[in-house]
């Protein structure tokens, strides 16, 4: 079950490189395809941080706007992806922290913390095939969505922007270890928030088995003492 | 060989997927997926959930919102 390490979002960094070199020597137009080619992405982080569609939109025009007004600070040592997420991640979380019922959230109490699974079926074989596509992707986004912030934005940052366990961290000032538990819950909140529409509906007899599996050797040794008996 | 209940399986779960640990820490992690059924559903959905996300590529920015972003662009990038 090893994740697939490969970057998922494949664009050739060269292509970045060139771009941001045209609008460096006066083509401003050029910032229009780097715009478009990262625009996905920095809208998911600035939702994942602030969770509603209206702030996201705000941060990542705020982002975009950074981004060209400093791009000669842009250093060609990190990837092009990389210095835009992080500007976006900050504009998002400097925009959470202007809200009223704002919490430092790296203070914030892991409120699911202990978060453990209630969910023991199995799931059928090819779940992706159950459904049409666009239903599987309303699925995972209303999962996303349903995580607490904390969690969500964890999730998001490691699992579907595909960043580093330092990166997201250092993004989110938090620790690596606070980052790696709320991942943990994270991933078990989402398997659980699927589970309903991939699990394998139990019948009597798996049931049966199933609980039986589960008591492990203390039923079978009952029983055999009671069969002795 | 270390031996894991399915707390400490939970707690290493993750590092696990994200192919961190020991080799005996994960070897010890596999030896009991291999006998317990429950840890062994949660393991394995929690791959396929990983895949699912991944596969679906969530969130689409709105027509709308792209519009207005590029918008204002037009506005920054015709500044003098």
């Amino acid at each position: 079950m090893q994740k697939d390490e490969r970057p998922k979002h494949d664009v050739p960094d060269k292509d970045d490189f060139l771009l941001v070199a045209s609008v460096l020597a006066g083509d401003r137009r050029a910032f229009e395809p780097l715009v478009r080619r990262h625009e996905r992405r920095v809208f998911r982080v600035t939702l994942a941080v602030l969770g509603n569609i209206e702030d996201a939109e705000e941060a990542m025009q705020d982002t975009f706007v950074k981004a060209f007004r400093h791009l000669e600070q842009f250093r060609k040592e990190s990837l092009f992806t990389t210095w835009l997420t992080r500007i976006a991640i900050n504009e998002a979380i400097q925009k959470r922290k202007t809200r009223k019922n704002f919490v430092p959230l790296a203070q914030a109490e892991d409120a699911e913390k202990n978060f453990t699974p209630r969910r023991y079926e199995p799931w059928k074989s090819n779940p992706e095939q159950l459904y049409g596509k666009q239903e599987i992707h309303r699925f995972v986004e209303e999962a996303i969505q349903s995580l607490p912030e904390i969690y969500r934005e964890a999730f998001v940052l490691r699992d579907v922007e595909e960043l580093g366990a330092e990166e997201a961290a250092e993004a989110l000032e938090i620790s690596v270890p606070a980052l790696k538990s709320r991942l943990l819950r994270a991933r078990l909140m989402m398997r659980e928030a699927l589970a309903k529409k991939f699990e394998e509906p139990p019948t009597l007899k798996t049931k049966i088995v199933h609980t039986a599996m589960d008591a492990g050797t203390a039923v079978a040794m009952r029983l055999m003492r009671a069969a002795g008996r | 060989m270390k031996t894991m209940d399915c707390k400490d399986v939970l707690e290493n779960l993750s590092g696990y997927v994200d192919g961190e640990g020991s080799d005996e820490l994960r070897q010890a992690l596999e030896e009991h997926i291999s006998r317990c059924r429950r840890c062994r559903v949660v393991f394995d959905t929690t791959g396929t959930m990983l895949k699912i996300v991944t596969d679906a590529e969530p969130f689409e920015v709105p027509l709308s919102v792209s519009a207005r972003l590029y918008a204002r662009l037009e506005n920054v990038l015709s500044e003098e």
